[in-house]
């Protein structure tokens, strides 16, 4: 067990001497993770509300397959964005296998479901006289739909922040779409996974904090606006 | 001559809930500036009658009409000018101002936000600064129930609305928010000529405070609201007759109902503290005055007696009052002609 506090006292050297392996993976975890969550936040947020406001044919149908895409297994994705984006697939041309677009490809699709399922919860859980409160102070129909997204906000932003969680730890699309490739596509988890295999448990054990350092941050502004909704 | 045109005008209106008929209104107009209850039984259809005149439904068929045009659900000709309190209202997950001033942001009414929030908080009694913290900056969930239905209220005053429709304001809350509600409406009306459309089942404030009172049951709207209505079921005795008995052995009697669970109208047409015989077609039961109320219409006195559990209202001038010295808690016979009831 000596190499785990070894490698424990190695990360906080690396950490806080600036080493430039462990923080080009930082910064490429945050970029892609960042790209990712953006669309998928502004595509997930409007579809995920119309799917928890509007009652329509076949909702429960849509609801069933939004939330078995929440559990997409995130090789699976890997292995569907590599096929559509190398050099045999239809979207080979656009020369994005192994960049960090390619990996925010996948991490969308991986994101995208969950925001869309737990938005249309948060809207499904919504107060039912509040749509009717809105009406009957004046508003219009743009209003109206803006004021229940506004009342809604905590539910959606936790459901964010859950999907900005799983995109942060994921490690089978940065593996199969990047390709692990050092100052490039190495994202922390790739480098995790990498360095292990390497018997560098340093390097491992440094990234392995700053993703619990992150996930930490994940959970407890999942906890703090729990508890403002 | 000039033709005024109400506030308000519904014609052929029906509304269904699953294919239920729940309102059928052929002809009503409500003038502007007037105040109009509407009391009825539960599910009577008041609550669903505010909500389409509150624009927040459309009826199933027939037409609404605010000011002399079509009004619908989200019509810009309407919509700023009418708010309506719910029976039950919820308040949006921001603070009190927040709150009051949501109705002003909507229609883009910045100007002296926080001076409009505040007098309206005023209105209903909610000093904006009271026992030294800011009652403005208060989050919603800090607020108790009675708190809560006059913040609501606030919010709906706060625009200055046109029309202002309150579903049963002062069911839920204790008697000095009921108070401050009551007088928060009256006050809208006085200062800037709101129209208000009240369902309660406070018949005396309504009694008090309208110039119109719609009765409603199951669905129609009928009578001036000041009749004394005995919903059923209705059972037949012995000896034929039909009526309902009370629990101390009186009996209403009445013709054949059009079916058990109609309501009769019933016209009181005297009341007298002897057991004289007033005929063999007059019906007798002995009361107990509650309370004396004016009719605002018509500067008579409403006495309502208490009959078993039934209550019973005759309209009465100043003069008759005072000269069978009628006060509450009164014994008292009232008379009424099962010939003339009427049935709905």
């Amino acid at each position: 067990m000596d190499f785990l506090l070894e490698g424990f006292f190695q990360a906080l050297h690396l950490l806080f001497t600036g080493n430039d392996e462990t923080y080009s993976a930082i910064m490429a975890t945050l970029k892609v993770s960042s790209c990712s969550m953006g669309c998928s936040l502004i595509m997930g947020i409007p579809l995920g509300f119309c799917l928890g406001y509007f009652d329509f044919k076949r909702k429960k149908i849509v609801r069933i397959i939004v939330d078995t895409l929440m559990a997409f297994p995130t090789v699976f994705i890997g292995l569907l964005v590599y096929a559509l984006l190398t050099n045999r697939g239809p979207l080979g041309d656009m020369g994005l296998l192994f960049t960090l677009p390619g990996i925010a490809i996948g991490q969308t699709i991986l994101a995208l479901p969950i925001v869309i399922g737990l938005s249309a919860t948060a809207v499904e859980a919504m107060d039912k006289r509040l749509q009717m409160a809105i009406m009957s102070l004046g508003a219009d129909r743009g209003q109206m739909f803006l004021s229940c997204l506004w009342e809604c906000r905590h539910g959606i932003l936790a459901g964010a922040v859950a999907a900005y969680g799983r995109v942060m730890t994921e490690v089978g699309i940065s593996m199969m779409v990047g390709g692990n490739i050092k100052w490039h596509t190495r994202t922390i988890t790739t480098a995790i996974a990498l360095e292990t295999n390497k018997g560098e448990f340093a390097m491992g054990v440094a990234l392995g904090l700053v993703l619990l350092a992150i996930a930490f941050c994940v959970n407890l502004s999942i906890s703090f606006l729990r508890r403002r909704a | 001559m000039k033709v005024e045109t109400p506030i308000y005008e519904i014609r052929s209106l029906t509304h269904l809930y699953a294919g239920k008929p729940v309102l059928d209104i052929n002809h009503l107009r409500i003038s502007d500036s007037s105040i109009v209850g509407i009391v009825g039984p539960n599910g009577s259809g008041k609550s669903t009658l505010l909500r389409l005149l509150g624009l927040i439904e459309r009826p199933s068929s027939g037409e609404i009409y605010f000011n002399g045009r079509p009004a619908k659900p989200f019509s810009n000709d309407s919509r700023l000018h009418i708010t309506m309190l719910p029976q039950d209202p919820i308040l949006m997950k921001r603070s009190v101002s927040g709150n009051v001033s949501f109705g002003l942001k909507l229609r883009g009414n910045r100007d002296d936000l926080e001076g409009r929030v505040n007098q309206a908080l005023e209105m209903v009694g909610l000093d904006a600064g009271q026992a030294g913290e800011d009652f403005s900056m208060r989050p919603w969930y800090a607020l108790s129930g009675g708190e809560v239905q006059r913040v609501a209220l606030a919010a709906r005053l706060a625009p200055r609305p046109k029309v202002l429709l309150l579903d049963e304001p002062t069911a839920n809350v204790d008697a000095v928010s009921a108070q401050m509600i009551k007088e928060a409406a009256i006050k809208a009306r006085k200062e800037w000529g709101t129209t208000l459309i009240i369902a309660s089942h406070d018949w005396q404030w309504l009694h008090e405070i309208c110039d119109n009172i719609l009765h409603m049951f199951r669905g129609k709207v009928f009578g001036s609201g000041r009749e004394n209505i005995i919903f059923g079921p209705w059972r037949k005795f012995e000896d034929g007759a039909w009526g309902k008995m009370l629990a101390d052995n009186q009996r209403i009697r009445v013709p054949e109902p059009p079916d058990k669970a109609s309501a009769a109208i019933i016209d009181v047409f005297s009341v007298s503290e002897d057991e004289s015989n007033r005929g063999r077609d007059i019906i007798c039961l002995s009361g107990t005055v509650l309370h004396l109320s004016l009719d605002k219409g018509t500067g008579h006195v409403f006495v309502t007696l208490a009959v078993g559990i039934h209550t019973f209202t005759i309209s009465m001038t100043d003069q008759q009052i005072q000269a069978q010295g009628i006060y509450p808690g009164k014994s008292l016979r009232i008379h009424y002609s099962p010939d003339r009831i009427k049935w709905v």
